[in-house]
Order: structure tokens, then C-alpha cells, then sequence
């Protein structure tokens, strides 16, 4: 077990802040696993942070975290001054799942309409909404299709669209184009920038693609293999909007080179 | 008009897709028909295809009578098994102690043949079409009840987890999340349950009973009118079938995702 670490105060110009923040899981009497440590991070409004680390290594539950799905052990996370459970009960949160996870049995405009249904918006401006996020996803067409008819590109837009419909204030994407085509990933990641862009939305997105982190972010963060720490920051100092061309640019590669290093770091 | 008879003619059509059975069914009655005459098989045997269509048509009003009333027992017994063989699983799908306490209990109950339950339930409910449908509810009872539990069971769990971002309460959780997860295994108990409660007014009828198809069956064949006993077992054969085709449709009016899922195949 680590000692008892003193939590710094959280930044107070941040946006989301986390602070001293730890997990272990595991029953009493069981073998505890430490899944994260001392993790401190400070995420500015209409920031675009990635997390990256080799697979186990607790990125996924610190976005979980961050989204009240998960509650850490020791330290706070505040996201615009709030804690994670008010911040998902002001429908602050937007989560994007590996998987698409829409609900079979309702079309797509009410699939991406669900959040603002549960929180009992009039059904006139629920569909103006989606309508409007329709647009913004690039699925217009598609308002009437089941899920089942779209690809797995498409689903995945759906689902983006869901989470942005209640207007949330951060947007939190776990590996949400890790099942997907090479192209259809990277039409996927501009589509993202963009909407990143047209609505300022607060980003954090969980990847193991450390070209994507390059692509998409203004900062990455990169973890150990567990119990998870931060290893370090990468700072992308790439002009935006970026485009995909910006991968035959040096510096993407030096950031691309930097980041690999960084997680050979935890293997070696 | 011309356009309803192009679409029934057109391949894969009414037409198309009916005529193969149409034509079979016409091949085996006058083989049947045939096979009698050749071999003069007694009508105690094998009565012929034209015998029991005169059993059915000369007289038909008692038949149909009856075969109304078997009907009657069948779908009040359907649904008031279902109904509480739904509400059943439900309690189990949210209470674990329940659901660990009772289920032993109640896949027992379902192994018990309905010939051994159906005269103690007469005997509870008397010998009016009361009792046939308790027999009824209570073949149709387990279907639905496991059904109902698993169903309610199989919903996504990252599903679960985007309702609980969308700080969804619990009913919204029960009637937008896990009930249209069950839908298609309600409906999977639905149409076993269509063939058993066929099953269960007829069986009912057979231990205690003076009308229904079940006592047409039994009373044809102490007389040995074999015509009779062959129109009541067709009538409770059309009565299993339309109940059935009734479900299904109501499957793909409730449960449409999954009918465009296979036209999409």
C-alpha cells in the first residue's frame, strides 16, 4: 500500500481538476489491485486532452471516474467546481463508449433525443435538437434508420450525437473508434476535431493509438502500466484546425516519436 | 386493383411463396382419398378426407360451438397466465432472494405433466369454464414467468451505463431499458405459451367436461364417430394455427426493430 499522501489543493483556474486521485479495488481479504496512483491532472475549458498508456493500465477507469461511473479511493476530481455526481445529474457529462451502445428498438433521431427524454424535455425541442446534431455528425438521412441498418462508423457517430445532445460541458470518449476501419477511423478523428471545434466542448479521449492522441489533442497525457501514474505530459504545440495532412508534418513525428518512447518506458 | 394483383403475383409474392403447400395439400387429400378406396380401409381407421369435411359441414353450429368455447378457455387462460407469469419474472429479475428462494420451486411445477394438475385444479375450481382456464393460466404461468426473467436480465450493461449518465430514474430505467430488451423474449414465451394453452383447454376438457373440443374428442371417440373426433382435432389445429399467426403479427408491430433486422438479411 502507498502512504498516505498529503492531496494538493486543485488548481483554481482549471476547468476539471483532479487531484490526488487513487484507486484499489478488491475485497477485504482479497489481494488489493492498485489500478491508479497520485494521479494530478488539470484540464483547461475547450481543452483537448488525451489519455494514453498500455492496455490495463487504468485509463479507462480514470475516465469512468471522471464520468461518476466509478468512485476513486482517495482524491476529489471537480469538473467546472462540481463533483463528478453533480456534474451527471446537471447532465454536464457526455460519455462515448467503445461501444456504440444505441437501444435497438428506437430509431436513430430518438436514439440520439434518449438523454434529453430522460430528463423530460418537451418532444418539440428534442427534435430540433437532434435534428441539429444530426447535421452535426453527418448523418442526415439517417433520422428514421434502426441501428441495425448503420455501419459501425455511423453507430458511432449516433452515439457521439447522444452525448452531445443535453450540451455537456465535457465530453468523455473511451476508445470510441477502437473496433473501427483505418479509414473509417481517421474520417471519424476529423469529424471529432471539428466538432471539437464548432462546439468548444471540453474533450478528454481514452486511445491507444498514440497517432490519434498526436492528431486530436493540445496535451497528453501518458500513464504507466499499473498501477497507473502519470509517466508525463506531451504538449501538441500543432497548429489548429488540423487536418489529416498534418501527419506528413516533422513535428507530428517527433510528437509520435516522443510519445512511444514514453510508453516503451513502462514495458522495458 | 391491378397493382394488389401485380404484387401478388410478383416472385417471392402471395402467389409465388403459397402455391407450392396449396398444391401439396390438394396432392395429399387425393392420395388419402385414394389410399381408402383402393385399400377400403374402415372409417374407424382412417375416415376419408370427404367424411370429415361432412362432419364438419352437415350440422356445424354444435362443432363451432364448441370449438368457440375451447377457443374462449385457451386465450382467457393465455392471458391470465402470461399476465401473471410476467409480473412473476419480474419480481425475480429485480430480487435476487426472491428469484433464488422461489425458482427451484417453480422450474419443479413446471416439469409436472398437465394430465396429473388438471383434476386437483377442477376440483379447486369447479366444473364450469372456470377451472379449463385455470389449467390454461397455469401451463402458460412458467413460459412467461422464465421469459420474463431473463428477458429483463439480458439488457446491455453499457447501455446501463449511458442511462446512468443520463441520470435516468428508476422507472425510465425499467420501461425505456430493460422492458423493450425483453420484448423479444416476452414474445419467445408468448408463442409457446399460444401452443400450450391449445393444449391445456383441451387436456382440462378431457378429465371433466360437457362442451368444448376436448368433450367432443372424448365423446367421439367413446362412440367411435372418428369423422367427428378428426373435425374436432383440425378445428383446434385452425385454432392453434390463427392464435399463433395473431401473436406473430402482434410480434412484428411491438418488436418492429428486430422484423427489419431479417427483412434487411
Amino acid at each position: 500500500m502507498a502512504e498516505p499522501r498529503r492531496v494538493p489543493p486543485p488548481a483554481p483556474e482549471a476547468f476539471v481538476s483532479i487531484a490526488g486521485l487513487s484507486l484499489t479495488y478488491g475485497a477485504p481479504g482479497q489481494v488489493l489491485v492498485n489500478a491508479l496512483q497520485d494521479i494530478d491532472i488539470a484540464i483547461d475549458k475547450g481543452q483537448f486532452v488525451s489519455l494514453i498508456g498500455p492496455s490495463g493500465c487504468g485509463k479507462s477507469t480514470l475516465l469512468r471516474i471522471i464520468g461518476d461511473l466509478l468512485s476513486p479511493s482517495t482524491g476529489k476530481v471537480l469538473i467546472g467546481g462540481s463533483e463528478p455526481r453533480e456534474a451527471r445529474l446537471d447532465r454536464e457529462i457526455g460519455f462515448v463508449f467503445q461501444d456504440a451502445a444505441l437501444l435497438e428498438w428506437r430509431r436513430i433521431r430518438e436514439n440520439i433525443a434518449l438523454p434529453l427524454e430522460l430528463r423530460g424535455t418537451p418532444k418539440a425541442e428534442r427534435e430540433r435538437k437532434a435534428e441539429e446534431l444530426i447535421q452535426l455528425v453527418g448523418l442526415d438521412g439517417f433520422q428514421k434508420a434502426w441501428p441495425r441498418q448503420l455501419s459501425g462508423g455511423m453507430r458511432q457517430r449516433a452515439a457521439i450525437a447522444r452525448a452531445l445532445s443535453t450540451n455537456p460541458r465535457i465530453l468523455l470518449l473511451d476508445e470510441p473508434f477502437g473496433a473501427l476501419d483505418q479509414i473509417t477511423r481517421d474520417r471519424l478523428n476529423m469529424e471529432l476535431a471539428r466538432i471539437h471545434e464548432v462546439t468548444g466542448v471540453t474533450v478528454v479521449l481514452v486511445t491507444h493509438s498514440i497517432r490519434e492522441a498526436v492528431l486530436l489533442s493540445d496535451r497528453i497525457v501518458v500513464l504507466t502500466p499499473r498501477p497507473g501514474r502519470i509517466s508525463r505530459f506531451i504538449d501538441v504545440d500543432l497548429p489548429r484546425p488540423r487536418g489529416l495532412e498534418v501527419r506528413n508534418d516533422e513535428r507530428f513525428d517527433d510528437l509520435v516519436r516522443l510519445g512511444n518512447r514514453e510508453l516503451e518506458k513502462g514495458y522495458m | 386493383m391491378s397493382d394488389t394483383v401485380q404484387k401478388l403475383l410478383r416472385p417471392n409474392g402471395f402467389v409465388d411463396l403459397a402455391w407450392p403447400p396449396v398444391a401439396a395439400f390438394i396432392a395429399i387429400v387425393i392420395l388419402w382419398e385414394g389410399l381408402i378406396a383402393v385399400f377400403e380401409i374402415p372409417v374407424y381407421i382412417l375416415p376419408s378426407p370427404a367424411s370429415i369435411w361432412l362432419a364438419i359441414t352437415t350440422n356445424p353450429g354444435p362443432l363451432f360451438g364448441h370449438a368457440g368455447i375451447t377457443l374462449y378457455e385457451a386465450v382467457a387462460g393465455f392471458i391470465i397466465g402470461s399476465l401473471m407469469g410476467a409480473v412473476l419474472g419480474t419480481v425475480f429479475a429485480y430480487s435476487k432472494i426472491i428469484a433464488r428462494g422461489l425458482l427451484p420451486y417453480v422450474i419443479a411445477a413446471n416439469t409436472i405433466p398437465v394430465v396429473a394438475v388438471a383434476p386437483i385444479i377442477i376440483i379447486w375450481f369447479g366444473h364450469g369454464i372456470g377451472s379449463k382456464i385455470a389449467v390454461t393460466a397455469f401451463l402458460s404461468f412458467f413460459p412467461l414467468a422464465l421469459n420474463m426473467m431473463k428477458g429483463l436480465q439480458s439488457y446491455d450493461r453499457t447501455i446501463m451505463d449511458v442511462f446512468h449518465i443520463a441520470a435516468a430514474n428508476g422507472p425510465q430505467r425499467f420501461f425505456k431499458m430493460r422492458l423493450p430488451s425483453a420484448l423479444p423474449y416476452v414474445f419467445v414465451g408468448l408463442k409457446l405459451n399460444v401452443t400450450f394453452s391449445v393444449i391445456g383447454a383441451i387436456v382440462a376438457e378431457f378429465v371433466q367436461a360437457d362442451k368444448g373440443l376436448g368433450f367432443v374428442i372424448m365423446t367421439s371417440y367413446r362412440t367411435l364417430a372418428m369423422p367427428r373426433l378428426w373435425a374436432a382435432m383440425l378445428m383446434s389445429a385452425l385454432i392453434g394455427i390463427a392464435f399463433f399467426a395473431l401473436i406473430a403479427l402482434l410480434e412484428r408491430i411491438f418488436v418492429p426493430w428486430h422484423a427489419s433486422a431479417q427483412d434487411n438479411r
